[in-house]
């Protein structure tokens, strides 16, 4: 892997000398194979890359400790996108060709405008977010999420697991989704921020967003009769009843 | 603990006069909860709210061994009936920096896993947070965390 590592650094220079020299190298499908033990596996390559010597006798230096780079590509239709001759391929782009399912993205991160955008996109309606004061250790962002039907909420609460899998970092933890076998309220926990996929009877029962925005004042806790202790209790007397 | 203190207030003005002899069979201390314990509804389900004239007691335990600690579910005859409830902290002492309560807390669950009740006042261990399991959604109607 370390290899691998270093050999995009190497590309990385070598293109972007290229885009410096304002050279049309026909860089298609620019891949990475490793040392021996994967280059076996790797033979997905379709065209190989044209970074030849004749163009930059210079950097055959660069090249030749290098070896050769073969593009890995899956996805048919970023071989139709990237396939236009005369272009030069930045590193920028490289990352996103290899946007296969086994590679992560690792530009951004998954942070509360990328989850509410997506939830945005997936038509989730009454997006409540709320921002947790640091006193609070839970979470920094606190998301109540309505939805249409309980396959509504599967739909979104998968999708974002899917946009999290694809976004995380190598030290994130995992995220799962509790409550699948509830049709009506399911959450995510993803460290930072917590959401929560509920049908809007299911939110009209557990008013969320009043308990976190109104903390103590919240009607819900006051109405909750207090306990008191009955005037004749002692504390351990009862230790050593059996009934 | 006030329920069973309240359901045997009768039964202490008698142990008063009694505080020598035993009348009554002790058990050993036992591992957290397991069946037969009676434990402390917190939450404000009115199942787990209204008086009756026994307390809730546990009466199966959801792990291999039968000893419940703080995350797992339980099965409560309450108010002559079956219910599921999570435990939410035992007297029991557990890990060296997790908190200890002083009564054994158990929150009400359907059987989706949603609770019963709507808040908590009863503060909550934060290591819930960290362990494998449906908490999320206790977390989110509490309003305590310890």
């Amino acid at each position: 892997m370390y290899v691998l590592h270093c050999s995009r650094q190497f590309v990385s220079q070598i293109l972007s000398h290229n885009v410096l020299r304002g050279y049309t190298g026909v860089v298609r499908d620019a891949c990475l194979i490793s040392k021996a033990r994967r280059s076996t596996t790797f033979l997905y390559r379709r065209y190989t890359c044209l970074v030849s010597q004749q163009l930059h006798p210079h950097l055959s230096a660069f090249y030749n400790g290098i070896r050769r780079y073969y593009a890995d590509l899956h996805n048919e239709e970023n071989v139709l996108k990237s396939d236009s001759p005369g272009k030069l391929l930045a590193q920028q782009d490289e990352y996103e060709m290899q946007s296969d399912s086994s590679q992560r993205n690792p530009q951004e991160d998954f942070n509360i405008s990328v989850l509410v955008s997506l939830l945005r996109q997936e038509n989730a309606a009454d997006i409540c977010v709320i921002k947790v004061p640091e006193d609070i250790k839970y979470t920094d962002y606190f998301i109540v999420v309505s939805g249409s039907s309980s396959r509504h909420l599967r739909a979104m609460a998968l999708y974002a697991i899917k946009v999290y899998k694809y976004m995380k970092k190598d030290g994130d933890p995992h995220a799962n989704i509790e409550g699948k076998d509830a049709e009506d309220w399911m959450c995510i926990d993803f460290g930072r921020m917590v959401v929560h996929f509920m049908l809007p009877e299911t939110r009209e029962v557990y008013e969320l967003e009043k308990l976190w925005t109104l903390r103590s004042l919240d009607e819900q806790l006051s109405s909750i009769p207090v306990e008191t202790l009955p005037e004749d209790f002692i504390y351990g007397a009862d230790v050593n009843v059996t009934k | 603990m006030a329920l069973i203190s309240r359901s045997c207030s009768g039964f202490l003005a008698q142990l008063s006069s009694l505080t020598h002899h035993k009348a009554f069979s002790v058990s050993t201390a036992a591992a957290a909860i397991q069946k037969m314990t009676r434990v402390r509804v917190v939450d404000n389900s009115p199942l787990g709210s209204t008086p009756w004239h026994r307390s809730p007691r546990v009466i199966h335990v959801y792990t291999k061994n039968g000893v419940g600690k703080v995350g797992d579910r339980v099965l409560l005859a309450i108010k002559g009936g079956k219910k599921k409830a999570l435990i939410v902290g035992h007297k029991m002492p557990g890990e060296r920096m997790n908190p200890r309560f002083d009564s054994n807390n158990v929150v009400l669950i359907e059987d989706n896993g949603n609770p019963t009740g709507t808040r908590i006042k009863v503060p909550l261990p934060t290591h819930l947070r960290k362990m494998e399991g449906d908490y999320s959604k206790l977390l989110a109607i509490a309003s305590r965390f310890v």
